[in-house]
């Protein structure tokens, strides 16, 4: 065999170990519900709810005492709400966000998320453009 | 309608109709010049090549034109267009104007046109006997683009969109508005007097910088392509590898500028604490560099050996096909939540994807030896455009499409590509002829370069796999969620080492044939300075996991083999353009792995791992005035300036007893509280040669809301009476009781002064009463004293004349917790990243020089 093709053979391979790597057991986007079921099986694993935010109940971020623990409610998009604790500062445009993606896993009785996507900027336009008529 | 029987006030339409005029001549130049070039290579005419030329100069000067046009307009505040009011404000300073252009989706692909109008006319003048169909090839690209602004027809079968649209068109709910019944709708102008402004986050110098010279590289990559093309459409096959090299190496020397300059601008201007983040937007910029670099290194192969021809070809085409699924990906709104920072939809992503699949058609098309086939693949390729227009036209007639449908349908497209591309290699493999048969020798250059180029399509499949989740996610039904930065990291830092390997050993190999005594004697001994230099520096770096001293060690045999290779050469000059290159990137690797490894959070507070990670708890709250130990930092909140719009917060830090190590200096990272963003936080930070010191706010006290008063009790205080407050944390004594009159209005004032002790010390407090003899209590103040969480409102004065030291004060305290100035800090100690920027500017010094030789072997070549 050349040594061309033992190069081919084994980019092929990588190559395929990648899709069966990263397919195989992929992070999934789940409901609250199911997040809370699933980390009865594995509780380090962790999964993507799409959610947005409860207004009509409080957030609690008290710096004074814990600058790292921020705590909301959420609700799925299948809507079911869930208490969210994110252990860090609270995200700067969190109130003016619509939709959240809570990337985490169940602890207990809320959602442990380790990290928060929330978009901003076309948010920001459309928000400025009802604003701003009156001025 | 409505907006017909309204006359509208004040508008300066001419302009935008000229603009609208001038994408429309832009449109039909790029057309027409496409076409006279294609005749021009069919007919083999000098004369179409002529009038090619002209009408893609005409073409040329009116994408400029449009730039301009759209520039008077933000310039002048023109609100009338929507372009102007949705991302320019009058506040907005000259040197921001520019950015507007990146902030909007119109105003990029205007960008965009502009560099390759740029780059067609420096072809126009030095292609020579190539620029027929390699200006062919971009006047297509051309005619893409300039639809994307065309702005014609109802979505789902909107073309483009274009930049000067009227407000009142694009936002008909304007007209609405409560406030205009009065005024009359015509006069929307009146009300319309400021625009939206420009995203905070894009006014800084970076973001003035970073875009054009991104764009450039993107615009750079049609050029390989085109070359590609050319090639195999007039037959030579070969010939087209030396003026796609140059190009090649501009493009990959511009796009990596572009993207570490991004890299830099969120590093010191954006507060997410990193250069790099694996966003899908930053990864759309990174796929088409990685690919073309190892598409380069395969025309280098090939040129140098005549082996794997084919290769080349696929690996240059799929390069230009990623800018072009670069720009579907941030434009179509398909990444939706997986990034921050992409594009809004502007209902293009059919066009996008029609152009993606247009050129990917093109380019199998022109592989075809005989006109028969060409025929069959454009019936093909016709048919399947129809069939993927069906579901739209049924939905506007209002006809349910069944989903299932819709993703047969997406499951073809996904079939016809991998065909499309399976007859392309088909194509190619028939007729390359003359390709070398022989088998490489173990000790030769293109040997270990393949390896290296394939180990870096490797790194680009990883990274194309996961950005593309989303796009699987709405291919195929399917839920995958996004990766994280540190999944990226674990599984790009195992590539990165053949990668590294490839690099450092490929240098001392010869093409064809090495001798082994010349290979071994290098390889080793620049592998053995490098372990010595790996181990010694260990010593620094502290690095405990093996693999991460592996990738060490390999990085540093990058740097090393490299310079070696540098000494030993006889001839200098820019014949070292690779090595440097390869060095700057060795160093780049070094860089990288040091300061996200070693990256230290000063900030992180000790937690009880068994509740959570610990390293989450990367904020510290300093209250105004406190000192926190952070490593070996005291760090002291010394208090704010504002300036209106931002504010400084002064953040003291000290280090060190022994005079050697001694340091102290203060930070100011901004916090400005957007009305509508929130907190804009901008990180401040300190360069040593050797580490940076990285310092953010992600949150200040003035953001915590006003706690309500609690306790409210009724207090009568003699004079020198203390009391204790109702929790019993404050001490409150009325010190005096003043009284005053204003002649002049007959105004008594009747203040009592309370003087309130808590932990922190004293606060004073006078609320008063205002009396006239004629009309009696006229006014008062009640005091809250926010340092000390106290209310004292003034209900009653009792005298007594006899003994003024009996009077009475009565008065309704109220406590809270007292307001305390803080903020909530992130500080991070980069080491060594200093090694990423000075890796990144050596390695594009040593592209730049590359392209300097090339471009001489090239024109020497030409002339012998």
């Amino acid at each position: 065999m050349k040594a061309v093709h033992i190069i081919g053979i084994v980019f092929v391979g990588i190559a395929l170990a990648f899709v069966v790597s990263l397919y195989g057991n992929p992070t999934r986007y789940v409901s609250f519900p199911e997040a809370k079921q699933l980390a009865a099986e594995n509780p380090d694993r962790e999964y993507h709810v799409v959610a947005r935010l409860d207004i009509s109940k409080e957030m609690v971020y008290n710096p004074k005492k814990d600058p790292n623990y921020f705590a909301f409610f959420a609700i799925d998009s299948l809507d079911n709400p869930s208490m969210v604790v994110y252990r860090n500062a609270k995200p700067q445009d969190i109130e003016r966000t619509e939709k959240v993606v809570l990337i985490g896993n169940y602890k207990g009785d809320h959602f442990e998320a380790s990290s928060i996507l929330s978009k901003c900027p076309s948010k920001y336009n459309e928000e400025l453009s009802k604003e701003n008529l009156g001025r | 309608m409505q907006e017909k029987l309204v006359t509208f006030n004040g508008e300066h339409l001419f302009i935008g109709n000229f603009g609208h005029a001038l994408v429309v001549l832009s449109f039909l130049t790029a057309l027409f010049g496409a076409l006279f070039y294609f005749l021009s290579v069919r007919e083999n005419s000098d004369a179409y090549r002529k009038i090619g030329r002209s009408l893609f100069l005409l073409h040329a000067a009116a994408v400029a034109g449009v730039f301009i046009t759209l520039f008077i307009i933000i310039q002048k505040h023109y609100y009338e267009y929507q372009y102007a009011w949705q991302h320019s404000s009058n506040e907005l300073p000259l040197k921001y104007m520019i950015s507007c252009f990146w902030e909007g989706q119109e105003g990029s692909f205007l960008l965009w046109m502009i560099w390759h109008a740029l780059i067609g006319v420096i072809l126009v003048f030095r292609a020579g006997n190539w620029e027929s169909p390699v200006m062919a090839v971009i006047a297509l690209a051309q005619i893409a683009l300039s639809t994307m602004l065309l702005g014609i027809g109802e979505a789902p079968f909107k073309i483009g969109s274009s930049p000067f649209e009227l407000t009142r068109m694009a936002s008909p709910d304007l007209l609405q508005a409560p406030v205009l019944q009065s005024i009359g709708q015509g006069n929307y102008l009146q009300v319309l007097k400021n625009g939206n402004g420009l995203n905070p986050l894009l006014q800084n110098y970076w973001m003035v910088i970073h875009p054009p010279t991104l764009f450039l590289g993107f615009a750079t990559a049609i050029v390989p392509f085109a070359y590609a093309i050319a090639g195999l459409w007039t037959g030579r096959l070969r010939q087209w590898m030396s003026p796609a090299l140059i190009w090649g190496l501009i493009c990959v020397a511009v796009l990596g500028t572009g993207i570490i300059m991004g890299g830099f601008w969120a590093y010191e201007a954006l507060s997410f604490g990193g250069y790099w983040a694996w966003d899908p937007v930053e990864n759309a910029s990174l796929m088409p560099w990685l690919l073309l670099i190892s598409a380069m290194h395969m025309v280098l192969i090939t040129r140098a050996t005549g082996r794997h021809l084919v290769t080349t070809i696929l690996l240059v085409c799929i390069s230009f096909f990623l800018v072009l699924y670069a720009t579907f990906l941030t434009r179509s709104g398909i990444l939706g939540d997986a990034s921050v920072h992409s594009f809004t939809d502007l209902g293009m992503s059919g066009q996008l994807l029609l152009f993606l699949f247009l050129f990917i058609f093109l380019t199998a098309l022109v592989s075809f030896p005989t006109s028969n086939g060409k025929q069959w693949f454009t019936v093909g390729f016709v048919l399947l455009v129809f069939i993927n227009l069906i579901p739209p036209t049924l939905e506007t007639a209002g006809i349910a499409v069944d989903p299932n449908f819709s993703l047969g349908i997406r499951i073809l497209d996904v079939t016809a590509f991998v065909f499309a591309m399976f007859l392309f290699v088909r194509n190619l493999l028939k007729q390359q002829g003359g390709d070398v048969k022989t088998e490489e020798h173990m000790l030769s250059r293109e040997l270990w370069m393949l390896a290296g180029s394939l180990a870096v399509v490797l790194s680009l499949i990883q990274v194309f796999l996961s950005t593309s989740n989303p796009v699987w996610n709405k291919l195929f039904g399917l839920n995958l969620g996004v990766l994280k930065a540190n999944d990226y990291n674990q599984i790009q830092l195992w590539l990165a080492m053949p990668i590294a390997l490839f690099m450092a050993v490929s240098q001392f190999l010869s093409y064809r044939k090495t001798p082994a005594s010349v290979f071994k004697r290098d390889a080793i001994l620049s592998f053995s300075i490098a372990m010595a230099v790996t181990v010694i520096s260990n010593f620094i770096f502290r690095l405990t996991e093996v693999k991460y001293w592996i990738f060490l060690l390999l990085a540093v045999y990058v740097v090393v083999g490299n310079i070696l290779v540098m000494v030993r050469m006889k001839q200098k000059g820019l014949l070292g353009g690779a090595s440097i290159a390869h060095a700057g990137f060795g160093m780049l690797l070094v860089g990288v792995l040091i300061s996200s490894v070693n990256k230290q959070v000063l900030s992180s507070v000790p937690v009880d791992p068994s509740v959570q990670a610990p390293t989450l708890a990367e904020n510290i709250t300093l209250f105004r005035g406190k000192t926190a130990q952070m490593g070996e930092y005291a760090v002291t909140y010394k208090g704010f300036d504002d300036d209106g719009l931002n504010k400084y917060f002064r953040i003291h830090f000290r280090r060190g007893d022994s005079s050697l190590l001694r340091d102290s200096f203060t930070l100011k990272p901004i916090a400005q509280n957007n009305p509508k963003m929130g907190l804009l936080a901008e990180p401040d930070t300190r360069h040593y040669l050797w580490a940076d010191l990285f310092t953010h706010v992600s949150y200040e006290s003035s953001l915590d809301k006003e706690e309500p008063f609690s306790g409210f009790r009724s207090d009568t205080f003699n004079l020198y009476r203390t009391k204790l407050s109702a929790d019993g944390m404050r001490r409150i004594t009325l010190d005096s009781v003043l009284t005053s009159m204003e002649e002049s209005t007959g105004t008594i004032r009747v203040q009592p002064l309370f003087r309130i002790e808590t932990a922190d010390g004293e606060h004073k407090a006078g609320p008063f009463h205002e009396y006239r003899l004629d009309a009696g209590l006229v006014g008062g103040r009640d005091t809250i004293v926010d340092a000390a969480g106290m209310m004292i409102r003034f209900d009653k004065f009792v005298p007594n004349n006899a003994n003024p030291a009996l009077s009475q004060v009565i008065v309704t305290t109220a406590t809270r917790e007292p307001k305390r100035e803080y903020v909530v800090l992130k500080a991070i100690l980069f080491p060594f990243i200093n090694l990423v920027w000075a890796g990144t500017i050596i390695m594009v010094i040593g592209f730049s020089m590359a392209v300097w030789r090339r471009i001489g072997e090239y024109n020497k070549q030409r002339r012998g």
